[in-house]
């Protein structure tokens, strides 16, 4: 009997061995690194082609991308390039006899009006001289003289301090907008320069005006 | 021979004149009555050609008229029997004369020197109402300044009638519109001898005189921007001398000939600043936000008279020559500019809106007895004669800006040049002798 229940014990604990100790250990010991190589292999491979795709895929995107924007710098070299063509398509050269230097008139730098004996920028010219400063931004070496004019009425030195002012308050404004002081000068031509030499509200609206002209290219 | 190339004169006085002499004519006064004055048929001594008597005779009548103190009666209206009564009356038949229609009698002659060249002229003044002799003067000079002293006789009447000397060697310069630039000219008070000084087709404006009546100061855009220079009365030695950045205009000198009061724009606005003559040591004189404009001084040099539009409108107020005690002087309108102060030193003249147009206004320098002067057309730019009493200014009344002349209270206002237009901003010269 006593032999029996030492066989019994002897047992137990042999299973207990080998279910708790021996037989795991031995089963990972001897199993896992077949499986650990074939899978590594195979994701070390799956990895590298995930990785070169993505590598390629990046470089094709680079590539795309630099070739967008190398079509889009040169888009925006021929625009620039547009741009400048048509500004200087723009420019009318103006030599006046009996005052020095030659100035450029441009079509894409447009006059603003005053009323009578004022020299505040009207709301509505505003736009024009955002516009104005537009231009002068995206060619930075222009240089422009604002010229004020006056309307034929009132007396003429009295018209040159109003013109001067007039001149004075559109740089200002410009100045305001960022173009830098040094690009810009002014002169009063008082009422000596009317656009329309006609006597009447319209020739004197039209003839009370900042005209802009180009002192350097 | 040398004596007759240099202009000279040479006064006889035939009788002592009257030892109380009357004052025909308060030219001070706000409205007088023209003297009617009789000019009789000049005698042509010897061989001096009529021709030569007729013109004198034209001048003599042009210039007594301009003055506008006199209503000349030409011998062509006297009654048959003195139309042609030549030469110098006796006092003892001054009373036949009063048929003439004047009250006042100039008869005389003229003789030209064998030579050719050398001109005397002979002349006598008599009150007819009174019958008495006023004056009798004998110049003698080269036929070459024959009109010179065609006006001397005229300026010489003036001075006897009104009390003070006329205006007869004075000069105008003003400037031209020439497409679209514009030059400066000159011309005799009386519109004779028009010259043009400048020919450079810049924008050459506002001239005033030096104080010494030898060169013209003006503003003009040779260099692209308004600059002052000088040049002489023959148009030569153009001289640059006061180019600060901005306006240079409308200068004024200072009675003491040292400093010019002009509107520079150094500072992007119209200021007035004081210079010295040779354009150097700019010092400002108006402060504030305005727009300062056409400083005139008073003839005493203790005070300058501008326009600034610190009220909102352009307005004429007065400061010391220091810049100090600014006071507003006009307050009826919202438009008053140009100021020019008379050599009288009591008026003020000035361009003012009244309604729809411009006009030239006085207004005595202490504010008061606003007076209008002129009604037709827009008129600007009032300039005072050396002796303040008359007025030149420009005016569109005909058409074209011309150049007009007037006495100082409005009268007799006439255009001074035959020009068509384009005429503006006149300067009186000092007396040019």
């Amino acid at each position: 009997m006593a032999r029996t229940k030492g066989c019994l014990i002897i047992l137990f604990i042999l299973c207990f061995g080998i279910i708790f100790m021996g037989c795991p250990k031995k089963t990972v010991v001897k199993e896992e690194p077949s499986l650990q190589k074939e899978d590594t292999a195979r994701l070390d491979a799956e990895r590298a082609a995930r990785e070169r795709e993505a590598r390629e895929k990046e470089a094709r995107e680079r590539e795309a991308r630099e070739r967008e924007a190398a079509r889009v710098k040169e888009e925006e070299a021929r625009k620039e390039e547009a741009a400048r063509k048509e500004f200087e398509r723009s420019l009318v050269a103006k030599k006046t006899p009996g005052i020095e230097g030659e100035v450029f008139e441009s079509s894409l730098l447009k006059s603003i009006h005053f009323d009578f004996d004022r020299y505040d920028i009207r709301p509505g010219d505003m736009e024009i001289l955002k516009e104005n400063a537009a231009l002068l931004r995206k060619f930075p070496n222009v240089k422009v003289q604002i010229e004020g004019h006056c309307d034929e009425r009132g007396t003429a030195e009295y018209n040159l301090a109003l013109g001067e002012r007039r001149a004075n308050s559109t740089k200002n404004y410009l100045v305001s907008l960022g173009i830098s002081t040094g690009r810009l000068s002014t002169i009063s031509y008082g009422e000596e320069r009317p656009l329309d030499p006609r006597q009447n509200e319209e020739a004197w609206a039209k003839n009370r005006r900042a005209q802009f002209m180009i002192t350097a290219k | 021979m040398i004596k007759y190339l240099v202009y000279f004169l040479i006064f006889f006085f035939f009788y002592l004149p009257s030892a109380e002499a009357r004052v025909y004519l308060d030219i001070n006064a706000p409205a007088f009555v023209q003297i009617p004055i009789a000019l009789s048929k000049w005698k042509s001594v010897e061989k001096t050609p009529p021709t030569l008597t007729a013109k004198l005779y034209e001048i003599l009548s042009e210039n007594l008229t301009f003055s506008g103190f006199f209503k000349v009666i030409d011998y062509s209206q006297f009654p048959s029997f003195l139309r042609d009564r030549e030469g110098v009356p006796s006092t003892l038949v001054l009373r036949e004369w009063i048929s003439s229609g004047g009250e006042i009698l100039l008869a005389g002659e003229v003789a030209l020197k064998p030579d050719g060249l050398g001109l005397v002229l002979t002349c006598h003044l008599m009150d007819l109402i009174e019958q008495k002799h006023l004056f009798g003067k004998r110049y003698e000079g080269h036929l070459q300044n024959f009109r010179g002293m065609v006006r001397r006789i005229a300026d010489e009447v003036v001075l006897h009638l009104t009390g003070e000397r006329g205006v007869h060697s004075t000069k105008i310069a003003y400037a031209v519109q020439q497409g679209t630039g514009k030059e400066i000219f000159t011309t005799d008070f009386d519109g004779a001898n028009v010259k043009q000084i400048t020919n450079n087709q810049s924008i050459n404006i506002s001239p005033v005189w030096t104080p010494n009546g030898e060169q013209i100061i003006f503003t003009s855009y040779l260099k692209r921007n308004p600059d002052l220079y000088a040049i002489d009365l023959e148009g030569k030695n153009l001289r640059r001398f006061s180019f600060y950045p901005g306006l240079n205009v409308a200068p004024s000198w200072s009675p003491d000939g040292k400093r010019i009061a002009l509107m520079l724009g150094m500072e992007g606005k119209s200021d007035i600043y004081l210079i010295d003559a040779d354009g150097k040591n700019p010092k400002k004189l108006t402060t504030g936000h305005g727009n300062e404009a056409s400083p005139t001084w008073s003839p005493d040099g203790k005070r300058i008279a501008f326009v600034s539009d610190r009220s909102g409108s352009p307005q004429i107020y007065t400061m010391t020559s220091e810049g100090t005690d600014v006071r507003r002087l006009t307050f009826e309108g919202n438009y008053n500019t140009n100021p020019s102060w008379s050599p009288r030193g009591n008026r003020i003249a000035f361009c003012g809106r009244v309604g729809r147009q411009f006009h030239i206004l006085t207004i005595g320098a202490d504010g008061s007895g606003l007076q209008k002067l002129t009604h037709l057309g827009n008129n600007e730019g009032p300039s005072w004669a050396p002796d303040g009493r008359y007025l030149a200014f420009s005016s569109t009344r005909t058409g074209g800006s011309k150049i007009f002349m007037m006495n100082a209270n409005g009268s007799n206002q006439r255009p001074l040049t035959s020009a068509k237009g384009g005429e503006s901003s006149p300067a009186w010269s000092i007396r040019l002798e």
